[in-house]
């Protein structure tokens, strides 16, 4: 269901030539997973650099990648930047750490119940609908503008998607896999531990990065809507000053974070787990 | 004495969309004394799985019983162990893992299970591949693995739905052989289903044939060829090839034999 | 036949009212819970004020502006999306230097795509239509050149060998094998771009304009009506599950689960 989940093209590498000449050691060198991902961006940022530098657009809507890291150093010496980063997210994982335990027992109930799955799925797909940013206004008349109103608007925001990918997840295990559990004696129990489990796990790890994703988008707008501090927040506040540096200095950050958690949490994850079991082929990869 | 008794079975399945009954299964009755090898063949869709399936315990039948030393059958348990033509293997345990599965849910200790896990899976050939995941091994290997787990909980009958399907024409007489060879080591009573004649003759002592939908038993035939048996020889094996012409004509497809 | 109709009609019609029941609970509990409780009209309304702001609202023409305001701004940003989008990443697809030099990228990009661009959409283009159409534009651009490329760097080597070796040109290839490959990637790519989009029209409408759904939601906030809030909440998931189930759903039967034989279940 979301786009990171996609398997990725699996072509064989052709077999290495042994060259010497400059060619083929740059070809060499863009098979290396950290060239090829991290050149792109380094192309992008000199296209950047350049198009600054010859002033197409006017320097209050556009700036270039020189003084952007410029504006980012100094929020950093000065820590506002820092503080900022540990608000988001902590936001985020405490919004997501209730999400995944409400998203996961609801999930496996609503999956594994007939009777829970036929009366919770029309209203699931309805809530699922109404989408986490429509409950802002009245979460705010409940919670006022404070943290409360964020973590409940981000558990909203995590629930729905996990919900459905873990009954998908558990919808598509092979019938004669539960066929085979069963034969070989296996309890109920044994059978939830054993098989849906493991079973639901391609599901559980798509919702959670589809999750993931809708949550620290609604973390953002909540941010900026509710603004009392925040990576969402800085960004806006320096939009009202016009100040276009910390706009663009957001951005930047609040994509390497994104890349952070992929690369560092749901990765590692997924390549012991799903992958190594040949259950989908390099998530996200 | 027999051992696995299937007394007129019937199925109906009825379409949960249209409520349109199909009869699967008309009437089918056979028994299987102990330690026999028998085939069931028959056309497509004749109801081959279904009956498989009854015995199994996956499916309850509209009509008739099915009893099993005496005792009727409800529900899957691990005295008739199942091998599945998709194999069926778990894709998140090792080789290992999965044979010892059965041995794990009815209670057996960890040291107890592998080393018995350990032995199925020299048994089928598998030694050196115990730390594999299902997905890193061939359907030949993967359909080893799956005997294996099989055999690991001593079931008291095998059921197999045409087991070698999805492995290619080569290692299918490889397999067919395997089997035949640790069946002669156990001589545990085994149902195999398939719908291919020359497996079911090599493979059996007995091989019982339905008719088409609604099915029926159309024919019960001995297989009298000497133990243990090869591919070598069958083509010549004057049993082998008289039975054979006799299934294949049961079956509707003289003319592929006339054919050039 | 007629027989078998009828059991079908009758089964529809038994599908639908099991799938309207739980909304049917639902009501009744609302109806029952708001005066029991004593629920004061600020913390939440009760069903009949929500109706009457429906009532009230469409009668004083308010309402249907609103909404088609909202679905203007997503119809043209994702339509210009899918136009410029779908085109840009096939044609990236089909060389592979080009998708290893933008796949990093566009991930990235996917990744950021939508509420982030905000305050950059507002700064550039103003508070207005113009910012909140880019915002619905961007969520929905990258997500669809990303999966339009991943579709095309999909499709099967011998599928491609056998169009050629059959005499494709380039300009074939591109709409009978290409194109058609890179369907069901293009579907899941619109489907995720436009749940990007839907929270990012929300957001932004809610930040930058004086008109549509976020608009009237966020207004009613100053104002503590809690039955415009709920009723707008209420529309708004009303109108995703009709472009959902209209728009979206066929087009996937048609293509993703004719081609492949395959149903998933519904996300
Ligand atoms: N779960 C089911 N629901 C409805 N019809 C079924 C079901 N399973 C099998 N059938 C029908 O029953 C008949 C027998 O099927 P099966 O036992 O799979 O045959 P075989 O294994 O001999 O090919 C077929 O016509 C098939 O379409
Ligand atoms: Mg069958």
């Amino acid at each position: 269901m979301s786009v990171q989940t996609t398997a990725k093209t699996s072509r064989p590498d052709p077999p290495r030539r042994t060259g010497t000449s400059a060619a083929a050691r740059w070809r060499a060198l863009r098979r290396r997973p950290l060239v090829t991902t991290l050149f792109p961006f380094a192309v992008v940022i000199a296209v950047w650099a350049v198009v600054a530098e010859l002033g197409v657009f006017p320097s209050a809507f556009f700036v270039g990648p020189a003084t952007v890291a410029d504006s980012l150093l100094t929020s950093v010496q000065r820590g506002i930047l820092p503080a900022y980063i540990v608000d988001s997210l902590t936001r985020l994982a405490v919004g997501t750490g209730v999400g995944l335990l409400v998203g996961v027992a609801l999930g496996f109930l609503i999956g594994l119940n007939r009777h829970a799955r036929r009366f919770s799925w029309p209203l699931l797909l309805f809530f699922q609908a109404i989408g986490d940013i429509a409950w802002l206004p009245i979460v705010i008349i409940w919670f006022g503008f404070s943290l409360t109103s964020v973590t409940v608007v981000i558990v909203y925001t995590v629930v729905f998607p996990l919900i459905i990918s873990i009954v998908a997840g558990l919808d598509a295990i092979p019938t004669n896999l539960l066929r085979a559990a069963s034969s070989l004696g296996a309890s109920r129990w044994r059978m939830f531990w054993e098989v849906y489990v493991p079973g639901a796990l391609p599901g559980l790890s798509s919702g959670v990065r589809t999750g993931l994703g809708y949550g620290w988008r609604a973390l953002i707008a909540a941010e900026i809507i509710i603004g009392t501090s925040g990576v969402g927040f800085m960004m806006f506040d320096a939009r009202r000053q016009g100040d276009v540096s910390h706009v663009f200095v957001g951005m930047a950050v609040l994509g390497v974070l994104w890349y952070m958690t992929d690369a560092l949490v749901l990765a590692p994850l997924e390549k012991e787990t799903v992958e190594r079991w040949g259950l989908v082929e390099g998530i996200g990869r | 004495m027999s051992f696995l008794t299937v007394d007129r079975l019937n199925q109906v399945y009825t379409d949960v969309y249209t409520n349109e009954h199909t009869v699967a299964i008309d009437d089918v009755s056979f028994t299987i004394p102990a330690g026999e090898f028998v085939s069931l063949i028959g056309p497509s869709g004749c109801g081959k799985t279904t009956v498989l399936n009854i015995v199994a315990g996956f499916v309850e039948a509209t009509g008739g019983a099915v009893q099993l030393e005496g005792v009727p059958v409800a529900g899957p348990g691990p005295d008739r162990g199942v091998v599945f033509q998709d194999f069926a293997l778990f894709p998140w345990k090792t080789v290992l893992a999965n044979v010892a599965f059965g041995l794990k849910m009815n209670g057996v200790g960890k040291a107890e299970r592998q080393a018995t896990a350990q032995e199925m899976i020299d048994l089928v050939g598998l030694s050196g591949f115990e730390r594999k995941f299902p997905h890193e091994l061939s359907g030949g290997m993967r359909q080893r693995a799956a005997v294996a787990r099989v055999l690991a909980t001593e079931p008291s009958i095998m059921l197999m739905d045409e087991p070698f399907a999805s492995v290619d024409a080569q290692t299918r007489r490889v397999l067919q052989q395997e089997v035949l060879r640790i069946w002669d080591l156990r001589r545990t009573t085994v149902l195999f289903v398939t719908h291919d004649v020359d497996e079911a003759v090599f493979m059996s002592d007995r091989v019982i044939v339905l008719s088409t939908r609604p099915s029926q038993v159309q024919a019960d035939i001995r297989i009298p060829i000497e133990r243990p048996r090869s591919w070598t020889d069958m083509h010549t094996n004057e049993d082998f090839v008289s039975i054979r012409r006799e299934l294949m004509g049961m079956l509707g497809v003289e003319g592929a034999e006339v054919a050039p | 036949m007629t027989m078998t109709h009828k059991i079908r009609t009758r089964a529809r019609v038994e599908s639908a009212a099991w799938f309207l029941s739980p909304f049917v609970v639902l009501l009744a509990a609302w109806l029952v819970a708001i005066p029991a409780l004593d629920v004061s009209p600020r913390t939440f309304p009760s069903a009949p004020a929500v109706w009457s702001a429906l009532v009230d609202q469409t009668a004083a023409g308010e309402l249907i502006p609103h909404v088609l305001s909202s679905l203007g701004r997503v119809f043209l940003g994702a339509g210009i999306a899918v136009a410029v989008g779908v085109p840009a990443g096939l044609l990236m697809g089909m060389s592979a230097a080009l998708s290893t030099f933008f796949s990093p990228l566009l991930r990235f990009s996917v990744a950021l795509a939508g509420i982030a661009w905000i305050p950059l959409a507002t700064l550039w283009l103003g508070y207005g239509n113009g910012a909140v159409v880019f915002v619905v534009f961007n969520a929905v651009f990258f997500a669809i050149v990303y999966n339009s490329m991943l579709g095309v760097r999909q499709t099967g080597t011998s599928l491609l060998r056998a169009a050629r070796s059959l005499g494709a040109s380039r300009w074939q290839m591109f709409w009978e094998v290409y194109l058609p490959g890179a369907l069901p990637n293009i579907v899941t790519g619109l489907r995720v771009g436009l749940g990007f989009a839907w929270r990012g029209l929300i957001a932004a409408e809610i930040i930058a304009t004086s008109t549509g759904l976020g608009y009237t939601l966020f207004l009613a906030r100053q104002y503590y009506e809690t039955d415009v809030i709920i009723l707008m909440m209420i529309l708004i998931g009303v109108l995703w599950l009709v472009m959902d189930r209209l728009l979206l759903a066929p087009f996937e039967r048609r293509t993703i689960q004719r081609w492949s034989g395959e149903r998933k279940a519904r996300a």
